[in-house]
């Protein structure tokens, strides 16, 4: 699903050369639920922007559904996403002028897919907003908008869904709503999830754990979840 | 405390924070040092070139000598004042007698202008500014046939013979004067004491020319005005003609209102800017309140960012201002008045100081603000300071518009009355733009994805995209009222004055030589509009009652009444004329033995005369009793010959009469003018080319600059639109980079972009539109008496020029959007 080599990010501040990331390579197959863990400054953001193609790579290769981004122009990138790729962000980033159903419809319609408006009140009925589809998103609660970007990035059946800090602005009891929702979603739908966080019960909830330092992966490893329900068969 | 508010301006200019604001301040400036300056200029130039029509700054008239302590106190005040005597008497020369209006000067004439005397009637003659010498006068051509002389031949002018010097071709005062009968001579004063002309009883009219710099004269003219009684009469130089006075009136309505209409839209970017970057600057509030900062410290130190932007946004805008007006001046200079003014001080004074006004007014709120934030925002950042109430804010703003205006105008009623209207048309307005951005996005929700998303954008700030709308269909109202009104006023100038109006009137035309006048210009192949008869009368009584009976004492000085007016028939209201009250004959059975009157609804007005009032006129020494039956409007600047009464068609057939006619004459053809006077010496020519001309380019002058200011409202559009945009720069980014994440293409995001302008564009422009045909026709109806006139073409057009410019203007301000990196979404903003 999801493949890099040898993936380097430099950039350059106040004249000299500064490296973010470098040789990271990874393997993410279908269906996985990967955490991307470390401290701040560590080069998870960037990770993410380069797996999800919102950036290129200084050198190295990602290659996200059998497509090579790192050869891809952007309007191409952007491509790639519409048909391939849900997010989860931080700041729940929903746009301000559109309705808690519109902002689930556009992705459905950016894709170009029928069904926009009964499919998103089907997700929106899902994380349990029915009540709330013609709210804009000033008039949600932070728990309530996280659910609507939920909704939006599972909307156009992504086969990998990028999260990052899905938690990290709401408080732990909402945090635990929403990272159910996920998960549960993530699991009838059969996508691959790939989220950042410095959560560790968060991180614990996926299959795999791969930890940053520096910008190198200094850890690739099954987390204790994962080795549990291994212990249990 | 200064020096730390010198690193946060830095600091916020690095940051690009301040820019907006200045960008507003600017443009306001910029504008109104612009507009004020280029509008003083042309306003004194055209009141310089009125004045030119009367010959002076101010004429005071009088029918008794003025006194002497009057004129000395103006002369040594440093004005320049020119004594004249008019009076009506007979020149002759052999057996030819002709009745002639003398001006006798006591000095230097004309104070504003220039006179212009031949030495042959009807050719180029030699400008100059004096007046006759001793011993000579000088005539209107016509005079020279009628009295058979020639330059330099002698007349007889009471006891003393006085040698021709001259041909008048030109002289001040012209215009209002075109229909007195008798033609003008002009002579010295000290002849008039000499011809032993002037007896005890004799009618004569005494006038001072009065000109000088405004600061000595206004002064002098508000005590004269106070001094004076009621039979004396003040007349100032922008009220020299009727057509000029209403033509300059019009222009300053529009000036004074586009002036307006850009501090206020400049305010708004002001107001919008100010906003911005008060929320920007929160949490350095709470961060320097949580250190230990005070309230009143706080306060000081933005109140200082504010200054500061005040001091380099007006300094930019009246550097830019004066050199705006000044190119303007330069690049119009061939339709501008001539010779142009220099500039004066007030505007640029005013320009920059109400700059600063209009900050202080539309910026100050916000600014206050940012002090107020509670420190404890430094940890729950969604705490904002108590918002003021918007009444304050708007009175605080009304109240600066009110104090700009007032500055201005230095009247205060007039202050009342345009913010009375200012504040209903702009809800009007407001009430518009928010009905048409409802039915916008109600439609919107049916467009393409791009469509909405425009729609989305806009739906998410309301109260700014209803500014938007209502500033740009602001601008858009009165450009639109202006082109409309303009291609108006000019058609119906075209439709009276057609290539070939008539410019040369013949009147005094007896009876046995219309004939041979008819010939005569056939002859030369110039069409006549028809020849008019005309009798002399004087009203002598009303109701059976005499004058002095019937009306009390300031009736009786109407000058209607007081001498004897051209009385005429016609079957048919005249073109310029229009009946108010009552039915003209022809809708009445015709021959029911009454002889039916038609009056003027002014000389009605001041006289009292209502329908069915009975008016007795001495005519030729018969008297003749008319009913009134019909009153009448009548449009004085229509160079066509205006009755105060008509008659009804055959009630004055017993009457001798002279018959009146009009022409056109190319200049070139002028000499058919001498031919006419051989052969028909008792024949009064009047020429009206001149005048015509002159008052044709001061309209023009007028119109032009109307339309060049509106550029200026525009661009404070403009900058409502920038300041706008900036406000909402954060969330565009946000928008753009998260579209991108979302897999949007470039293509969705710049047709979502233009989508929403378009969109804005699109309302501005209906507002615009449906604002300028409502506008248009209610001037319309008042102004010109037209019925309701759609406009479809700028239905179409209005909306088309809308969308282009909002969209071009709109798209360089957001086109970085497109190349916003994708990967900034994962970042704060």
């Amino acid at each position: 699903m999801l493949r890099t080599k040898e993936l380097t990010k430099t950039v350059n501040s106040q004249g000299q050369g500064l490296t973010i990331l470098s040789d990271v390579s990874l393997t993410v197959n279908e269906q996985d639920t990967v955490a991307i863990v470390g401290v701040s400054g560590s080069g998870k953001s960037t990770l993410l922007s380069l797996l999800a193609g919102l950036d290129l790579p200084t050198s190295g290769e990602v290659h996200l559904a059998q497509e090579p981004l790192h050869q891809l122009d952007e309007d191409q990138r952007a491509a790639v996403r519409a048909q391939h790729v849900g997010f989860v962000f931080q700041s729940f980033h929903l746009l301000p002028g559109l309705s808690a159903l519109e902002n689930v419809m556009l992705p459905i319609e950016l894709k170009e897919q029928n069904r926009a408006k009964e499919r998103a009140t089907e997700l929106l009925e899902k994380v349990g907003l029915i009540e709330r589809l013609h709210h804009y998103p000033n008039q949600l609660s932070g728990g309530e908008q996280q659910r609507v970007a939920i909704a939006r990035a599972f909307a156009s059946e992504p086969k990998i869904l990028f999260a990052d800090e899905p938690t990290g602005n709401l408080d732990s009891e909402n945090g635990d709503k929403i990272s159910d929702l996920l998960f549960d979603l993530n699991k009838q739908l059969g996508t691959t999830l790939v989220l950042v966080t410095h959560d560790n019960r968060l991180a614990e909830r996926c299959q795999r754990i791969v930890r940053l330092e520096g910008g190198k992966v200094v850890a690739d490893e099954a987390s204790n979840a994962a080795l549990d329900k291994t212990a249990e068969l | 405390m200064l020096r730390m508010a010198f690193r946060t301006f830095r600091r916020d200019w690095n940051a690009g924070e301040v820019k907006v604001l200045l960008f507003a301040l600017t443009i306001a400036v910029m504008a109104m040092v612009a507009i004020g300056s280029i509008t003083d200029r042309v306003h004194r130039a055209m009141g310089e070139q009125s004045s030119e029509f009367l010959g002076a700054d101010y004429t005071f008239e009088s029918p008794r000598p003025v006194e002497s302590e009057w004129i000395e106190r103006g002369l040594s005040d440093g004005l320049d004042i020119t004594r004249s005597q008019s009076f009506a008497t007979v020149l002759s020369s052999g057996d030819n007698f002709q009745l002639v209006s003398v001006r006798a000067l006591g000095g230097k004439f004309p104070l504003k202008g220039t006179i212009e005397i031949a030495e042959k009637p009807f050719t180029q003659g030699v400008v100059q500014q004096a007046q006759p010498k001793a011993g000579t006068i000088w005539l209107e051509p016509r005079i020279l046939g009628v009295l058979g002389v020639e330059v330099g031949d002698k007349v007889d002018f009471g006891s003393i013979q006085l040698t021709v010097d001259g041909v008048i071709v030109a002289a001040p005062g012209q215009a209002s004067e075109v229909f007195n009968i008798a033609p003008k001579v002009l002579i010295n004063q000290e002849d008039v004491a000499k011809a032993n002309i002037v007896q005890e009883g004799s009618r004569l009219s005494y006038t001072l020319f009065i000109a000088g710099e405004p600061a000595v004269r206004e002064p002098y003219i508000q005590w004269l005005k106070e001094q004076k009684n009621s039979t004396q009469r003040i007349t100032g130089g922008k009220e020299g003609t009727p057509a000029l006075k209403a033509a300059l009136e019009r222009a300053e309505t529009f000036l004074r209102l586009a002036s307006l209409i850009s501090v206020v839209l400049a305010g708004v970017a002001i107001a919008v800017a100010a906003g911005r970057y008060s929320q920007r600057h929160f949490d350095y509030s709470a961060i320097y309140r949580c250190l230990g900062m005070q309230i009143r410290q706080v306060h000081k130190l933005y109140l200082w960012q504010l200054l500061m932007i005040g001091v380099i946004g007006s300094g930019l805008g009246l550097a830019l201002g004066l050199g705006l007006q000044s190119l303007v001046i330069n690049q119009f200079s061939d339709v501008l008045p001539k010779p142009m003014v220099g500039i004066s001080l007030t505007p640029v004074v005013t320009g920059s100081l109400s700059g600063l006004v209009v900050l202080l007014g539309f910026a100050l709120p916000a600014f206050l603000q940012i002090a107020k934030v509670p420190p404890l925002r430094v940890l729950r950042k969604e705490l904002l300071p108590r918002a003021m109430s918007s009444w304050i804010i708007y009175l605080l703003s009304i109240g600066v518009m009110a104090l700009l205006m007032w500055w201005q105008s230095n009247s205060l009623l007039l202050v009342g009355i345009l913010l009375a209207v200012a504040v209903v048309t702009y809800l009007l307005i407001r009430l518009i733009a928010w009905f048409i951005f409802k039915i916008g996005v109600w439609l919107g929700k049916r467009g393409s994805l791009a469509v909405r998303f425009g729609v989305g954008q806009l739906k998410q700030y309301p109260a700014f995209t209803i500014s938007q709308i209502s500033a740009f269909g602001l601008a858009f109202i009165i450009m639109l009222s202006t082109v409309l009104l303009r291609s108006e006023l000019l058609s119906e100038w075209q439709s009276q004055l057609p290539d070939n109006a008539p410019n040369h009137f013949l009147i005094n035309v007896q009876e046995q030589e219309v004939e041979p006048l008819e010939s005569l210009l056939k002859q030369n192949n110039v069409s006549t509009e028809g020849i008019y008869p005309m009798v002399r009368g004087r009203v002598v009584g009303l109701n059976d009652m005499t004058l002095e009976e019937a009306l009390d004492e300031n009736q009786r000085r109407t000058g209607a009444v007081r001498r004897e007016l051209n009385l005429t028939w016609t079957a048919d209201v005249p073109e310029a004329n229009e009946v108010t009250k009552g039915r003209w004959w022809s809708e009445t059975s015709a021959n029911d033995g009454r002889t039916e009157l038609s009056v003027g609804e002014e000389l009605a007005e001041r006289l009292g005369l209502e329908l069915g009032d009975v008016l007795t006129f001495s005519i030729g020494g018969l008297e003749i009793k008319g009913e009134i039956t019909n009153l009448r409007s009548i449009q004085w600047d229509s160079f066509q010959p205006n009755f105060f009464i008509i008659f009804e068609p055959g009630t004055l057939d017993d009457f001798p009469a002279s018959y009146i006619t009009s022409f056109y004459l190319p200049l070139e053809d002028k000499k058919v003018l001498n031919q006419i006077l051989k052969a028909m010496p008792t024949v009064t020519i009047i020429e009206l080319d001149a005048i015509m001309a002159q008052v044709q380019s001061i309209l023009d002058q007028v119109t032009m600059a109307v339309e060049f200011i509106m550029l200026f409202v525009l661009l404070a559009g403009v900058a409502v639109l920038y300041a706008v945009l900036q406000v909402s720069r954060e969330e565009r980014l946000l928008s753009a980079t998260l579209l991108k994440a979302l897999g949007a293409r470039k293509k969705f995001i710049r047709a979502s972009i233009l989508a929403e302008l378009a969109l804005l564009g699109l309302f501005s422009g209906l507002l615009g539109v449906i604002g300028g045909e409502v506008l248009v026709n209610i001037l319309y109806s008042q102004a010109f008496n037209i019925e309701l006139v759609l406009h479809p073409w700028y239905w179409l057009g209005v909306p088309l020029i809308s969308v282009s410019f909002i969209g071009i203007v709109g798209w360089l301000g957001l086109r970085h959007l497109l190349n916003q990196p994708a990967h900034q979404v994962l970042r704060e903003l």
